[in-house]
């Protein structure tokens, strides 16, 4: 996606009368419908069809050769925009059919910081045995076109942009095709009830690592680390610079060489311990303060007013405390 | 870019690199200009052609598009010189070359969707625009060939504009046939209700503004003059005149003359018209009787006002009038296919009285022209002093001495018809014409000059009379007591067979290096499908179509019950149509095993057990079995078919699946 084609939808979503009617069909969708349970079929009572800008033009030209042809009893002219103006007709069919059928099985979103584009995949299934061109997602931030194959799922990302931490809600979107021609669109709306999480900014510069605190009574860690910890059978995987390759030739198995990071490296992030005033600031800095720890493996407690995880390691533990920062107050 | 900057243009999809979708478009507007092209002048022509050829070799080399001030000149240059072809910007032929050259020059910046789609509407358009000038029966295929390619073109575009918002286009792997195997498919879809509206769309009874004007098209056929060489040019012209249908017995072969124009003045080498035989109207029109000749023809586009007819006509057409000199003259020119139904009487004397002022024009000779034309005409007249005799000794001196019927006549000098007469003596219809016409004036016997058309081959098949251009002929009108204005043909006096068996067989030369006997006998058969395309299609109009509605009993429709006729239609063909269109095929149909699969899929789910994706026949089969206990049985059963037909390496007969699935019926659950 290009910034300039996201401009170039803000502008499409903000001209007046197309704007209105895109507004007034989402109200009435709200409305009628509301967000969709998925799987979600979509049926003819979902579909509108209307026809593009081009389709408008098509028609004016059309309109004008015809009535030309029939002003000078051309018959010529008059069978030929006959025809194209029944082409015309039959590919709002075309573009109903190639929409209706499709089944939005799901969307999902992995969590994003503020100020990175939140992705939201919404994966769209093909029941049928028939191929299915040129589909696109459209929110009023971005767009996304696939071809399905017939009996497949696809795959289309819509982008969001973050602006603050909490809950994102997915934009409400519209699956749609102007398959075959681009006189015609058709189209569904889809209010998704969708979220993806959006954790703090990572503040750029944050202060140094609080390593003080109770880092003694944690378990020793076991995994990489300085001080060896012991032996243990050899699964595939492990590096092998790690091997114990004397031990190993003693027995008949490979045996790896265990380490451990020592207690004392633990670091406890304390809300109350900080001294900065903006709440937002600290959580900005506490973002910033676990993924430093994650990075360079120092398991990390984390105590909030409202909550408090003891001192762990790993992604889970990670979005754990990530998800209490971003729904801190909330 | 600035905000401000963003129209919607710059907004539109690039296509830089589309190269294949772009070529399409290129190849629309060459196709709909190809016959446009045809018919320019050279300069013109190659004006048209570069920007494309520029285009072509732009798009597969990646060239930058040029500066504009090259685009405004040449947009400048365009302009002028078509102004100065065609002496102004205006008229049909001017602005369909306009409309060709601006959009040929049009490709030089059409570097986005949309500009893609103008020139691929605006091709379509030009499409219709060649039927203004022909509609003869090659056009629908022209105008199908522009639509397919249109429709490819479109299809791409539109292909560009929805994946303009993913890194690439997928390429789509279908073969050239197939694009256009597509678009055939749709066209023929849409046929149906094509011809629904066509026929059934009310037609406007008079045009609500002008019928396209005069226009000074180079279109051959008889023109109001005849010097030597006029008529025999047409000659080499097999395009048709006219068709004519008689509805009564058809008169025979030598009696077939068609009239048009009629000369009255002389200077010396040209004839043209008089003032008086061209707008004062026939005092006196002849009955209709039953020995009458009643047909109907159909006259092509000749861009002139001439309707033709045998004589004498009983009364003329709408929009026609019957001059003093019993031509045929429609108000307008006749610029589209017209078809009108005649009634002549053959038996009626034309002016038993010739005033004065007539018989003075009919008498009126360039003076000292043609000296020994006039000394001998003036010793005959005192040798033979009756008319008729005179007449007669005229022709027969034309039978007898060495005059020949033949192409390319030497030139005449300014004593045209003395050099005719007594030295080259070699000359085509209107050579005989004029000098037998000169030579009754200088014996004082008021004579005039009829051009039109004579004879006409027969297609037995199709029963009618096809009339080329090269039946034109040329003949002589002589005022006599009595009989009034009567036809004499000199022509016929020096080869009879020009009457009987028309001119080409009169003339033994080959007109031209493909003039073969068998092509021309091929034209005058596949002319008779042009007549039935032109009957049906061509000439449908507003009174066609009110007869076509009486003819079936559905008398007085007005528009309103036109309009509910073709919805009605419409309706119908929705029902045949649209149940082909939407039919929706369940997964992997082609796959037998999988079909009937699928059928024990769907009573599952009837009764209540809908299987998910992730789930084997095994594992589908346990989990309904917990869910339908007493039809636990069968369920195994039947997967346990499944998995042999699909794994087994000797499978058995399907048809033991096949009634196994018939024979479940869980019913519906609640």
């Amino acid at each position: 996606m290009t910034s300039q084609a996201l401009t170039a939808d803000r502008i499409k979503s903000s001209t007046g009368l197309g704007a209105r009617f895109n507004h007034w069909i989402l109200e009435r969708v709200r409305q009628r419908r509301g967000s969709p349970t998925l799987p979600f079929t979509l049926e003819y009572r979902h579909i509108y069809v209307m026809p593009t800008m081009f389709g408008v033009w098509f028609g004016v030209l059309l309109a004008t050769t015809l009535i030309g042809g029939l002003n000078f009893n051309n018959n010529m002219a008059l069978l030929i925009g006959f025809l194209l103006a029944a082409i015309a007709q039959l590919t709002t069919l075309l573009a109903y059919r190639n929409l209706v059928g499709m089944e939005l099985s799901s969307v999902r979103a992995e969590a994003a910081f503020v100020g990175e584009t939140a992705h939201f995949r919404v994966y769209l299934r093909n029941p049928e045995a028939r191929h299915r061109f040129a589909l696109q997602l459209n929110s009023a931030f971005a767009s996304d076109t696939s071809d399905i194959e017939a009996n497949e799922t696809a795959v289309l990302m819509l982008k969001q942009k973050t602006t603050q931490r909490g809950w994102l809600e997915m934009q409400p979107f519209s699956i749609e095709n102007r398959f075959p021609l681009g006189m015609f669109r058709a189209w569904s709306v889809i209010i998704p009830a969708s979220k993806c999480l959006i954790y703090p900014r990572p503040n750029p510069n944050p202060p140094t690592l609080p390593r003080s605190g109770r880092g003694d009574e944690g378990m020793a860690r076991v995994g990489e680390g300085e001080h060896f910890h012991g032996l243990r059978k050899y699964r595939p995987g492990d590096a092998l610079r790690s091997i114990a390759w004397r031990a190993s030739a003693r027995h008949d198995n490979l045996f790896t060489r265990e380490y451990e990071s020592p207690q004392q490296e633990a670091c406890e992030l304390n809300w109350y311990l900080m001294k900065e005033n903006s709440v937002e600031e600290k959580l900005s800095i506490l973002t910033a303060w676990i993924l430093k720890a994650e990075r360079q493996l120092i398991p990390y407690s984390l105590e909030l007013p409202t909550d408090a995880l003891p001192a762990s390691l790993g992604p889970e533990h990670r979005d754990a405390c990530l998800k209490l920062l971003a729904l801190f107050g909330q | 870019m600035t905000p401000k900057r963003l129209t919607k243009a710059a907004l539109s999809p690039s296509l830089s690199g589309e190269n294949k979708s772009m070529l399409w478009v290129i190849a629309t507007l060459s196709v709909a200009a190809l016959p446009q092209l045809a018919l320019m002048p050279l300069h013109l022509a190659t004006a048209c052609t570069l920007p494309v050829l520029w285009r072509i070799f732009a798009q597969l080399k990646q060239w930058q598009p040029l500066p504009s001030w090259i685009r405004f000149t040449a947009v400048g240059l365009a302009l002028v010189s078509l102004a100065i072809s065609y002496g102004g910007l205006f008229g049909r032929r001017a602005s369909v070359s306009l409309l060709t050259i601006m959009l040929a020059l049009k490709l030089l910046e059409c570097h986005r969707v949309r500009d893609a789609r103008l020139v691929v509407s605006f091709s379509f358009f030009l499409c219709t625009t060649q039927f203004l000038f022909t509609q003869g029966l090659i056009m629908p295929l022209y105008g199908a060939i522009t639509v397919l390619i249109g429709l490819v073109a479109l299809a791409q575009l539109q292909r560009v504009e929805a994946f303009s918002c993913t890194a690439t286009t997928p390429k789509s792997s279908a073969p050239l046939m197939a694009e256009l195997g597509f678009s055939l498919r749709l066209l023929l879809l849409a046929l149906p209700v094509c011809i629904a509206f066509f026929v059934l769309f009310p037609r406007w009874g008079s045009p609500l503004w002008g019928v396209p004007e005069t226009t000074l098209d180079a279109r051959s056929g008889l023109s109001d003059s005849m010097s030597p060489g006029s008529i025999e040019n047409l000659f080499m012209d097999d395009s048709t005149a006219f068709r004519v249908e008689f509805n009564s017995t058809a008169p025979g072969q030598a009696e077939l003359y068609w009239r048009g124009p009629v000369f009255w003045r002389y200077d010396g080498r040209t004839w043209s018209s008089s003032f008086y035989g061209r707008n004062i109207v026939a005092p006196s029109l002849p009955e209709e009787t039953e020995t009458s000749w009643r047909y109907s023809v159909q006259l092509e586009p000749n861009e002139r006002n001439w309707l033709f007819a045998l004589d004498y006509p009983t009364a003329a057409p709408r929009d026609a009038r019957i001059t003093l000199d019993f031509q045929l003259l429609q108000r307008q020119p006749v610029t589209q296919l017209m078809q009108y139904s005649m009634t002549s009487n053959p038996n009626f004397i034309d002016s038993p009285e010739l005033q004065m002022t007539l018989r003075s024009m009919a008498l009126e000779l360039p003076p000292e022209l043609n000296p020994k034309t006039r000394e001998m005409m003036e010793q005959w007249r005192q040798e033979t002093p009756q008319d008729g005799p005179l007449i007669r000794r005229v022709l027969d001196w034309f039978n007898q001495e060495q005059f020949h019927y033949a192409l390319n006549a030497p030139l005449l000098g300014s004593q045209a018809i003395d050099s005719f007469l007594f030295n080259t003596r070699t000359g085509y219809c209107e050579h005989y014409a004029a000098a037998f016409t000169v030579m009754m004036r200088m014996a004082g016997i008021p004579a005039r000059i009829v051009t039109g058309y004579q004879g006409g081959w027969y297609n037995a098949a199709a029963n009618y009379f096809l009339i080329r251009q090269s039946d034109a002929h040329a003949w002589s009108e002589v005022w006599l007591e009595g009989s009034g204005w009567t036809r004499v043909d000199p022509t016929a006096a020096v080869s009879p067979l020009r009457v009987e068996r028309g001119s080409i067989d009169a003339i033994d030369q080959p007109r031209h290096m493909l003039d073969f006997i068998w092509i021309r006998s091929m034209r005058n058969s596949m002319d008779a499908m042009e007549k039935r395309w032109n009957t049906w299609v061509i000439d449908y109009n507003h009174q066609r179509q009110s007869k076509l509605f009486e003819g079936l009993g559905l008398d007085q429709m007005r528009p309103i019950g036109l309009i509910s006729l073709l919805f009605a239609i419409l309706a119908v063909l929705g029902l045949i149509l649209l149940p082909l269109l939407l039919r929706t095929r369940g997964p992997s149909s082609r796959d037998p095993l999988q079909h009937v699969w699928q059928k024990f899929l769907k009573r599952l789910k009837q009764a209540g057990y809908p299987a998910r994706p992730s789930q084997g026949a095994k594992e589908l089969a346990a989990a309904a079995a917990v869910e339908l206990p007493e039809q636990a049985e069968h369920i195994f059963h039947i997967s346990d078919l499944y998995n042999r037909f699909r794994y087994a390496s000797e499978p058995p007969a399907l048809q033991e699946l096949r009634q196994a699935v018939k024979k479940f019926k869980p019913g519906r659950s609640g």
